[in-house]
């Protein structure tokens, strides 16, 4: 292990070093971070190996610009938004992964921590080495937060401390909160919607109130109250946030004869409201990554035992929904904002 | 009395060993001890990243505790509110070792981990309470407001109707286009704006006799505000965060507030505790209530148990234990709907 100060040497040391497959650990504005050329398996290997966590957990690596962090991620318009306003700065965005780094860097399902560090001395090892490092804590999994090297040092073992070949001091840091980490990969498209989702008849209706939305709910419901324990009810429900798919699930759940308070299931993903033998299950599927993770959550099941259910941002898991046509009564529901501040248009229909 | 918790309600696998209210360990997998979730806000994948990190978590803390298994005196574990499939994975864990180890089961709610979180590394305050008193658990999926009659009896005084405060706070940074779960990112960002700056409804204003809180009102207004901002610069999207969060704890403070001033008995103790609590804004606005009602507001001690962990379960779980209220292998089960 060598030790240097922070400095112009500082950079082409760390620079030799990580060319060769080696572990660094490196100061930056949060806190000490250990790096390893990112796209190097063998270095990678080590630095798994180094914090003794288990593999599956990704790492975010460091890059010097927007420019090269799309070479490795592909940004949506949120991440161009958050990557112009706040970097460089203390932010990690999470973004679809082009697979360039070396396994084990990248989580499990395909994406990718990006930083753009505030401290020159980081963006010129990167700049230098022309491929971005990783960027994570120095300290080993569920151990202190190093601001400096002693912490580091204290809480290893010689094993660990045997893997580290640099270390660039710039002695004891502020104490500043590790960087916020963002998902931006649930804000892109839905590419999961097969087509356009053909009514057999559609109706309207403008509502001008919460109140209106839940009494919508309550005749649809009754509508449909004859097909209970027949076959299951889906009420599929499209709309931007804020527009009241959750009063209308309030309203249908009232209809139903049900007591509980309805509340957002965003969360929790699912909800189960319960009043005897009436039970209405509610999903939210805005955090659901891909459309068969609905299988994931029981919903063939419920399907088969004929349920009542309610799923909130429905579009997303058009594909799974869809698959019970002939079996369901699938009514379609889409709300959107009306000119005024509590005016909406709602337009529902069943499949065809 | 030694205690190995486990709690996978949500995203979150947590294992934690407690001596009484004392933690040994405590150990959450996807925030490391580190990077605030990375690649854990896939709730879709909870069960299966559950399953394959509940051993690795549970070893980890018996390893950090230095105990052994064997010398533990009970296994707790959180059966809910959750989401289903994630809570089998904990559930199920716990019934393995208990089994194996023949070690008495403690089935514990969530929820009531978040409320007593502020007694974890707290010894003194387990006395220092005077009953009944005020909980307030503030996170991504609950908002209540609780009468604490003594630990173990409770009644919801005021709970929301549509969104979680922190939800509602990760949706509005989301509308922000801060990515999402943003509240935290959204925090920083109303540190430089100024609350002022625009007009935000707060929620029932002037009805707090409602004993309501909500948030989907001022959801929406924040919606359409963002909209005749648009485009957003850096200092837009300073001042609209800002605005967003006081309103949303304004309301919060009003509602509270209401009660605690019409209350039947004399209020000296607030226990508050979940993830949003973590905010330092909410923590300063508590605080200045507390003083004007004469109340001590207790937090929890570190920032660690804020959020979703085990230590909070043991903790939970150690009162019970002390109530005998224990429960058979074959009769835990989840219950993702759970209320305190």
């Amino acid at each position: 292990m060598q030790i240097v100060k922070k400095g112009e040497k500082a950079v082409d040391a760390a620079v030799g070093i990580l060319k060769k497959g080696g572990l660094v650990i490196y100061p930056t504005e949060t806190l000490y971070g250990v790096g390893v050329d990112a796209t190097n398996p063998k270095a990678v290997k080590k630095l798994i190996k180094y914090k003794d966590r288990p593999i599956g957990k990704p790492y975010s690596i460091a890059v010097s610009g927007q420019k090269m962090a799309q070479r490795y991620v592909e940004l949506n318009k949120t991440a161009k938004n958050l990557y112009k306003e706040f970097l460089p700065g203390p932010l990690t965005i999470i973004s679809k992964s082009k697979h360039k780094t070396a396994p084990g860097v990248e989580s499990e399902d395909g994406t990718l921590g990006i930083r753009i560090p505030d401290y020159k001395l980081v963006t010129d090892i990167v700049k230098k080495l022309g491929k971005p490092i990783t960027a994570t804590s120095a300290n080993a999994s569920y151990k202190k937060r190093p601001y400096k090297i002693s912490d580091i040092l204290e809480s290893i073992g010689n094993k660990q401390k045997d893997l580290i070949d640099l270390v660039i001091d710039a002695g004891k840091l502020p104490k500043n909160e590790p960087s916020t980490v963002i998902d931006t990969t649930l804000d892109d498209l839905v590419t999961l919607r097969q087509g356009k989702i053909r009514l057999s008849s559609e109706s309207k209706i403008f509502s001008k109130s919460e109140e209106n939305t839940q009494n919508l709910a309550k005749e649809i419901w009754q509508k449909y109250e004859i097909q209970k324990g027949k076959r299951a009810i889906v009420f599929a429900l499209e709309g931007e946030m804020g527009t009241g798919k959750t009063q209308f699930t309030k309203g249908l759940a009232k209809a139903m004869g049900i007591k509980e308070l309805v509340t957002s299931p965003t969360f929790a993903l699912e909800n189960e409201y319960q009043d005897g033998q009436k039970k209405l299950f509610h999903f939210d599927a805005w955090r659901l990554e891909k459309s068969d993770e609905l299988n994931n959550l029981g919903f063939p099941d419920l399907i088969k035992n004929k349920s009542v259910i309610s799923i909130e941002w429905a579009e997303r898991v058009a594909k799974v929904i869809r698959k019970f046509d002939d079996e369901a009564i699938i009514i379609w529901v889409k709300i959107k904002f009306g000119k005024k501040e509590n005016e909406r248009l709602i337009s529902w229909g069943v499949t065809k | 009395m030694k205690i190995l918790s486990i709690d996978t309600s949500c995203d979150e696998t947590a294992a934690a060993v407690t001596e009484g209210t004392k933690i040994l360990s405590n150990i959450i997998w996807s925030q490391a001890s580190l990077h605030a979730k990375f690649g854990g806000v896939m709730p879709s994948l909870a069960q299966r990243e559950h399953k394959e990190h509940i051993g690795f978590v549970v070893e980890k803390a018996i390893k950090n505790s230095k105990l052994k298994i064997q010398n533990l005196d009970a296994i707790a574990v959180t059966v809910g509110p959750g989401l289903s499939i994630a809570l089998g994975v904990g559930i199920n864990k716990a019934k393995e070792l208990a089994k194996k180890y023949n070690k008495k089961l403690i089935a514990v709610n969530h929820l009531e981990g978040h409320l007593l979180s502020s007694f974890a590394n707290n010894e003194h305050l387990v006395s220092g309470v005077k009953y009944p008193c005020l909980g307030l658990v503030v996170s991504g999926g609950n908002t209540q407001l609780i009468l604490v009659k003594k630990i173990g009896k409770y009644e919801i005084l005021a709970e929301t109707q549509d969104d979680a405060l922190g939800e509602a706070l990760d949706k509005s940074a989301r509308m922000l286009g801060l990515g999402y779960p943003g509240g935290a990112i959204l925090e920083k960002m109303a540190r430089f704006g100024d609350p002022k700056k625009y007009k935000l409804p707060i929620p029932i204003v002037g009805h707090e006799d409602r004993k309501i809180f909500t948030y989907s009102g001022v959801k929406t207004a924040m919606n359409r505000l963002i909209e005749s901002e648009k485009p957003l610069t850096k200092e837009k999207i300073y001042n609209l965060a800002a605005c967003f969060q006081d309103v949303a704890f304004q309301h919060l403070l009003r509602v509270i507030s209401f009660i605690i001033c019409n209350s039947k008995f004399a209020v000296h103790d607030l226990l508050v505790g979940g993830g949003v609590s973590a905010n330092v804004e909410l923590r300063k606005l508590l605080r200045k209530l507390g003083k004007e009602n004469k109340i001590n507001v207790h937090f929890p001690a570190s920032k660690k148990l804020y959020g979703d962990n085990a230590a909070m379960i043991g903790v939970a779980a150690y009162f019970k234990a002390q109530r005998e209220e224990f429960v058979e292998v074959n009769k835990i089960d989840r219950n993702p709907r759970a209320k305190l």
